[in-house]
């Protein structure tokens, strides 16, 4: 860890961190204000999820609005969050490695008494702060909605939404790992860009397609996405422990491959 | 200070830098010139250590540069041929984030050189003109006071003025006993700082030199015009070496010896001496001919 480039790279990058926090902390207090006028209608809204086909509700994660976390896992967990930070792990990791080489910036990063093992640890610690902040000011968003609009008229599971927002950072540790990868080896800032966001996007409708249809649910296995289940975790179903081990396990495998192979590969700087 | 040793790298396409040794004393400038293309970047890339040598190595104050990454860069400062910095900075804040990568206690020799290349450091750099960012790239190579400096291409971009201020700075440097390593493709930048260079040539060094031996190689060319053309014929026939002629001008090569072409032309009222720039290969056009076929 090179704390000089850390702190040089948080202050680069940590306007678009918060731009995304604020804006995800933003949409999370919109749908709990949401929350209370669709509580009141519960029956009906159930009765229109019924009647669409089944594998739509599942894809998108549509889980019933008997309780707030379940709401919100399903209109904002499902969906948009996963993209607005599948949109920071592609963008980010490829700015912080293959950018730097392909620009040649590197050179300078390197013509200096530190090692590219620091390097990359420190840019891969910087995309994980990133990540960990926009997760962090979306669940204090979250109990801030929750007080601030539901106080103790609904019922509000702290515990489980804690969770829910643990395994989405989780998933996208993984996810930012497997980018890192992708930018690390990559001296072409652009290539790198198109192969973790198409890495990215493949595994993201492969995991909906596989829920979509049961005869293609193969499909979804090959996707990380699988181990991401926030519907499930709120409902307590699944196994949270295990799905939030392996995400761990990929991503910290994933970023020490980055590291260990940006040591030995050539640089052309 | 500098040791290459038996470096070799071949790329995919079956180019690359083929069984390169030299070394480089304390206190030595040494000067790599090469057409582009040759393989003086790919050289500059392992001596920094960015690449590893297929076999060979190179090593700095007895420093592996690949092997030992992170050590060997307290000794060394590099200018890079192609200047990119970061998103969003400043020359000063460019300026200030290399000083405390480098650990630098003292600004004062930073102080100076910003003074001497007359350049506003509080300018953003996407919005510096090529020689400007050149300038805060040279800044940042000196500014630790490196005992060797890595120079790629280091006066490309830079004014006539800035050229010889960068000079003077070189050479106060080589006094101070500094060792200096730096790649050109033109002859005159070579000529005016380097004790000795190698002449490279599809990744293999055909030659290194003394630089007054590599003066004398050099081949130069000039167009003579003469007031009267019945002179051409006779200045024809005078021994040295003509490349063309056309109504009264002719264009001479000439390799070592002034005194000859001096000598001849003095027997004739001539109205205008022109002298070409010419590309590398054209100045050590006999050498790359003799020699050049080895590779």
């Amino acid at each position: 860890m090179n704390v000089t480039l850390y702190k040089q790279m948080m202050k680069v990058y940590m306007k678009s961190f918060m731009n995304y926090a604020f804006g995800s902390a933003f949409y999370i207090i919109l749908m709990f204000w949401l929350y209370p006028s669709i509580a009141n209608n519960t029956k009906a809204i159930d009765e229109l999820v019924a009647s669409m086909p089944e594998g739509v509700g599942k894809a998108f994660g549509l889980n019933g609005f008997g309780s707030a976390e379940a709401f919100i896992s399903g209109e904002y967990y499902g969906l948009i969050l996963v993209l607005i930070l599948a949109i920071v792990c592609v963008q980010l990791s490829t700015q912080l490695m293959a950018k730097l080489v392909d620009q040649g910036s590197m050179a300078y990063l390197l013509s200096t008494p530190t090692t590219r093992g620091k390097v990359a640890f420190t840019q891969a610690s910087v995309l994980t702060t990133g990540l960990f902040l926009i997760m962090a000011v979306t669940s204090i968003a979250g109990f801030a909605g929750n007080a601030w609009f539901l106080g103790d008229q609904y019922e509000f599971d702290t515990s489980r939404f804690i969770q829910m927002n643990m395994a989405a950072f989780l998933l996208f540790f993984a996810l930012g790992g497997i980018c890192f990868l992708v930018s690390a080896l990559s001296n072409d800032e652009k290539k790198a860009l198109s192969i973790s966001g198409m890495i990215t996007f493949g595994f993201f409708s492969l995991d909906l397609l596989g829920k979509i249809s049961e005869k293609i649910e193969w499909m979804k296995y090959i996707s990380i996405f699988t181990l991401y289940k926030p519907g499930d975790i709120v409902n307590g179903h699944g196994n949270w422990v295990v799905t939030s081990i392996s995400l761990s396990l990929i991503g910290l495998a994933s970023f020490s491959l980055a590291i260990v192979l940006f040591r030995k590969r050539d640089l052309p700087l | 200070m500098l040791t290459v040793e038996h470096l070799t790298k071949t790329f995919s396409n079956g180019k690359g830098i083929f069984d390169v040794s030299f070394a480089v004393k304390e206190g030595e400038v040494f000067g790599f010139l090469g057409p582009n293309g040759a393989g003086k970047s790919t050289m500059i890339r392992h001596i920094m250590g960015f690449m590893k040598p297929d076999k060979g190595y190179v090593k700095i104050n007895g420093l592996d540069t690949w092997k030992e990454q992170g050590k060997v860069q307290t000794y060394v400062g590099y200018l890079p041929g192609e200047i990119s910095f970061f998103d969003g900075m400043t020359g000063k804040t460019f300026l200030d984030f290399m000083a405390n990568m480098q650990g630098m206690k003292d600004l004062g020799k930073r102080t100076s050189l910003i003074d001497r290349l007359q350049f506003d450091i509080h300018t953003p750099i996407r919005k510096m003109s090529k020689g400007m960012k050149q300038k805060v790239g040279i800044v940042a190579t000196f500014m630790h006071d490196p005992a060797v400096i890595i120079l790629d291409e280091p006066t490309s971009g830079l004014d006539p003025l800035m050229q010889k201020v960068f000079i003077e700075i070189v050479l106060e440097e080589k006094y101070r006993g500094k060792t200096f390593l730096m790649s050109s493709h033109s002859f005159p930048e070579i000529e005016r700082t380097c004790d000795r260079a190698a002449i490279i040539k599809d990744g293999v060094i055909i030659a290194v030199k003394d630089i007054h031996e590599l003066q004398s190689m050099q081949r130069k060319l000039f167009e003579v015009t003469f007031e009267h053309p019945t002179d051409v014929l006779s200045f024809l026939d005078s021994g040295l070496l003509i490349e063309s002629h056309e109504g009264n001008r002719v264009r001479v090569a000439v390799q070592g010896n002034y005194d000859k072409f001096v000598e001849e032309t003095a027997k004739y009222k001539i109205r205008n001496i022109d002298i070409f720039t010419q590309n590398l290969e054209d100045i050590f056009m006999n050498y790359y001919d003799r020699e050049g076929t080895i590779s």
